[in-house]
């Protein structure tokens, strides 16, 4: 089933110019991690907002849970939690006053209020600061204050736009491990960062954004294998050789490029059948391997491959 | 409970906290008490209506009017510091409309203004009782003052809030509006006796209007044509500058 479905949603803002989301396409299944990723400016965070009714699209379609988000937008937003890129915060409340306050605000019962945030300040590590007022707070335990804030109501889908800036290791681990824990009994989640072993971790879709126009989505495994392969791949020779650039360079499908030293980097730009030559033509010429590694694909060099050969909006 | 509802208790929360409640009660009373005593020897007998009142009572029932805007300015506020700390954006993502957020902000200034109203009014009766000639008017005309004035102001505050991107252009836009609002009326001095620009300037401040409509209530100044005229100007200001606030709040951008 669709919990999100998006058709063309454009926006520029102030009217003329370079639109900040130029016709994206989205479709997020029911109880996924869905990743959207992209460069700074892509229009990660105004995709958000327009999904989560904050801003009217130019133009496109929205529907979220089946609804017509553009024209019954409340209907979204009582079924929805977000978490804005945007620090917010009470600052004249405590940790643990907000928390219920917004428990309140959702219209969650007194009794159930109490619970949850208790159980909260436990989850996110906020006990020993409950009772200091937000105002007071370091950037990241204000950060951690407003992620679990969001878990005061009850939601079947979580916008969180880079829940995890300012957050130390340990809470960033806590976060994505009680994320997971929730993906699991059901909850979808559409998440934001620009920390791509995050992503890696906790996504099962992912979407890749650049100049408001999608360049690339699906399983991250398919987004490795598919962009990752053209991957580097670094062969260390006994002793350096002078012939070897000459020797490499009329090898055709790769660029090659050696160092002073005794490392020879291979770039393969098709398939893996550029190496095999490279590693024939260095045979034929008596020139022995000591070593031949290849770093393994990570969704970090897909996304910078993906980044920097797709083109995006013109212009970009 | 229902969503206006849920925004106002909010509102008032995060509002009332003990510099908010100096600003408005402990200040108050220091000036109706304070100056309202030690002026006494310097300004004798204030004439109104046709009689002369002590100072302590012509100022105390000034500074009811000067509360309600006072604190409903404050109460305005709660707008521009729910930009400033993305509280906005947040409650506007969730099950709330802007007409919801609207409406509570209406409300908790009203409640916040009739509140000052009666504590002023209350604490402050021992300045004034042995002058105090309060009608059967007196409640009603104190009451619409209190609603129209945090109307007034708050949609005032409202509009700086929503118009303003900088905390220097805030506080400055803020603070020149309250001394105008407060020291260029008749809150604190009559304005008969007044140097004529001055006296005339007192008349184009919806504080003096909402000033003379409480003494009217609560002196027994009694329902003259000019208390008429200017509860008619509060009743039209109110609604207009409410219904500007509303259209600058609705498409205020994110
Ligand atoms: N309120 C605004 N007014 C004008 N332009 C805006 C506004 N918000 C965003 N933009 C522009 O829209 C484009 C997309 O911005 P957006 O915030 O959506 O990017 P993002 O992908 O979330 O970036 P980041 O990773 O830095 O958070 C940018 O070029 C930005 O300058
Ligand atoms: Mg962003």
């Amino acid at each position: 089933m669709q919990c999100i479905r998006a058709r063309s949603l454009t926006k520029s803002y102030g009217g003329a110019g370079r639109p900040a989301v130029d016709g994206i396409d989205l479709s997020v299944g029911a109880g996924s991690v869905f990743g959207f990723l992209g460069p700074n400016g892509a229009g990660k965070s105004t995709t958000i907002k327009m999904l989560t009714t904050l801003i009217r699209p130019d133009s496109g379609d929205l529907s979220v849970f089946g609804i017509d988000a553009l024209r019954f937008p409340l209907e979204v937003r009582r079924r929805i939690g977000v978490v804005l890129q945007q620090a917010s915060y009470e600052p004249t409340l405590t940790v643990s006053g907000a928390l219920e306050k917004y428990g309140m605000m959702w219209d969650v019962p007194a009794a159930e209020r109490r619970r949850r945030a208790g159980r909260l300040l436990e989850e996110f590590d906020l006990s020993e600061i409950r009772g200091k007022r937000n105002d007071d707070l370091s950037m990241g335990q204000r950060r951690r204050v407003q992620v679990a804030r969001e878990f005061m109501h009850d939601m079947d889908l979580l916008f969180l736009d880079e829940p995890t800036v300012g957050m130390d290791p340990a809470a960033r681990r806590a976060l994505l491990d009680s994320l997971r824990r929730r993906a699991k009994s059901g909850l979808t989640i559409f998440y934001t960062t620009h920390v791509l072993a995050e992503a890696e971790y906790i996504c099962d879709e992912i979407a890749i954004i650049k100049g408001g126009r999608t360049v690339a989505a699906g399983s991250p495994e398919s987004l490795k294998s598919r962009f990752g392969s053209g991957r580097e791949v670094r062969i260390r020779v006994p002793s350096r050789d002078g012939r070897i650039p000459a020797l490499l360079g009329g090898v055709d499908g790769c660029s090659v490029s050696v160092d002073a030293g005794t490392e020879i980097r291979v770039r393969p730009s098709g398939s893996n059948e550029a190496l095999l030559r490279v590693l024939r033509v260095l045979g034929s010429h008596g020139i022995e391997i000591d070593n031949l590694s290849a770093a393994p694909a990570n969704l970090e060099e897909t996304f910078l491959r993906v980044v920097e050969e797709e083109p995006g909006a013109p212009g970009r | 409970m229902h969503p206006v509802a849920r925004l106002v208790n909010r509102n008032l929360t995060i509002s009332l906290n003990p510099g908010f409640l100096v600003w408005q009660v402990v200040f108050p009373l220091i000036y109706v008490f304070v100056a309202g005593f030690a002026y006494s020897s310097l300004i004798d007998r204030v004439p109104f209506g046709g009689r002369d009142l002590a100072y302590p009572a012509y100022l105390a029932t000034g500074m009811i009017g000067f509360n309600i805007m006072n604190s409903t300015l404050v109460s305005g506020v709660i707008i521009w510091n729910d930009r400033r700390n993305g509280m906005f954006e947040q409650i506007m993502s969730g099950p709330f409309t802007r007409t919801h957020y609207i409406l509570a902000s209406v409300l908790t200034q009203g409640i916040v203004g009739l509140a000052s109203a009666g504590l002023i009014a209350g604490l402050g009766l021992a300045a004034y009782y042995d002058q105090a000639e309060p009608g059967l008017e007196a409640i009603p005309l104190v009451v619409f003052a209190a609603v129209t004035g945090s109307l007034l102001f708050g949609s005032t505050a409202s509009i700086i809030s929503t118009r303003l991107k900088t905390s220097e252009g805030f506080n400055v836009m803020i603070n020149t509006v309250f001394l105008f609002f407060a020291f260029v009326s008749t809150a604190f001095y009559p304005a008969a006796g007044a140097p004529e620009p001055l006296a005339t300037a007192f008349y184009l401040n919806p504080l003096t209007y909402l000033v003379d409509v409480v003494r009217a209530g609560m002196l027994g100044g009694g329902l003259t044509d000019l208390v008429l005229a200017e509860m008619a100007a509060l009743a039209v200001l109110a609604a207009g500058l409410f219904a500007l606030a509303t259209r600058l709040l609705t498409r205020l951008d994110f």
